[in-house]
C-alpha cells in the first residue's frame, strides 16, 4: 500500500529537515495532481542525513530501476555519497534531493516554502511560485498540467479582482 | 471587491490562467473539492487515489493471466473422427 502521507509524516515526526517538492506538494496546495513517489528535498548536513537514513532504513529502501537482486547497503554514508536518489520502498517511491534545478538546497526551497500540519507534525512545502519556478526551468514536456494547475492556483491565490 | 479563491476557479476572468487550464482540460471542480480539504487530508486523498489506481491495475493483471491460463487449458480437438 502506497502511504505517502505516513512517510512525510515519519520523517517531520524524526526533526528530518526537508521540504516537499513535486507531485505531493502539488497536492497539498490543491492541485488535482495524483502522484506516486513524494519528492523532498533534504539538508544535507551529517545530523540530517543520519536521521533520514534513520527514519527510511525500516521501508526497505532500494534504487529504482536497478536490478532487485543486486546488493545495496542503505545507511546514511549512502546519501552522502551522491546528491539526488530515486528510492522505492514499503511505502511508496521516495526521491531525495540534495539541489532542485533553478532553486538550490534545502536552504534556498526553505526560504521559499510554506508551514503545514501533518496531523500534528509541522512540515515545510514549497511555494506554488517555488514549484513554478522549478517546473519552469527543468523544462520537462510531463510536467506541462502540473504548471497549468499551479498558475491557475497562483491566480485564484491573487487579490487582484 | 475581492472574489473567494472558489468564486475564481469556477467562474474564471476571461483571458486569465485559470480559465487557460480548463481549456486545457483541468477539471477546476476537482481544484475546488481539494481546496476544501486540509493540506494533510489532500495528501490523504492523493495516497488513496494512487491505491485505487492500483488495485485496477493488479485486476487487470489478474486477469489477462487467468485469460491466458485459460486458452492453454482449452481441449485439442482432433481433427476427424473414426
Amino acid at each position: 500500500m502506497i502511504n505517502l502521507f505516513e512517510v512525510a509524516r515519519l520523517l517531520s515526526a524524526a526533526g528530518v529537515d526537508f521540504v516537499i517538492v513535486g507531485g505531493v506538494a502539488i497536492r497539498s496546495h490543491g492541485g488535482n495532481y495524483i502522484t506516486e513517489d513524494l519528492d523532498i528535498c533534504h539538508s544535507r548536513s551529517r545530523d540530517n542525513l543520519k536521521r533520514l537514513a534513520n527514519v527510511l532504513a525500516p521501508l526497505n529502501p532500494r534504487p529504482r530501476g536497478i536490478d532487485a537482486n543486486l546488493p545495496f547497503i542503505f545507511d546514511w554514508s549512502t546519501l552522502q555519497h551522491g546528491t539526488n536518489f530515486t528510492f522505492v520502498t514499503s511505502m511508496g517511491d521516495v526521491d531525495l534531493l540534495g539541489e532542485v534545478k533553478g532553486l538550490g538546497g534545502y536552504d534556498d526551497l526553505l526560504k521559499d516554502s510554506i508551514t503545514i500540519d501533518l496531523d500534528g507534525f509541522p512540515t515545510h512545502v514549497l511555494s506554488i511560485q517555488g514549484l513554478i519556478n522549478a517546473k519552469e526551468a527543468a523544462a520537462r514536456p510531463k510536467d506541462e498540467p502540473g504548471l497549468k494547475v499551479l498558475y491557475a492556483l497562483r491566480e485564484a491565490e491573487l487579490n487582484d479582482d | 471587491m475581492n472574489r473567494s479563491r472558489e468564486e475564481k476557479l469556477l467562474n474564471p476572468k476571461a483571458g486569465g490562467r485559470i480559465e487557460a487550464a480548463k481549456e486545457y482540460g483541468i477539471d477546476l471542480t476537482q481544484i475546488v473539492e481539494n481546496l476544501r480539504l486540509s493540506p494533510a487530508e489532500r495528501i490523504k486523498r492523493n495516497d488513496q487515489a494512487v491505491n485505487s489506481i492500483l488495485k485496477f491495475a493488479n485486476a487487470m493483471k489478474r486477469a489477462k493471466a487467468d485469460q491466458k491460463t485459460s486458452q492453454h487449458d482449452k481441449p485439442i480437438r482432433s481433427g476427424s473422427t473414426p
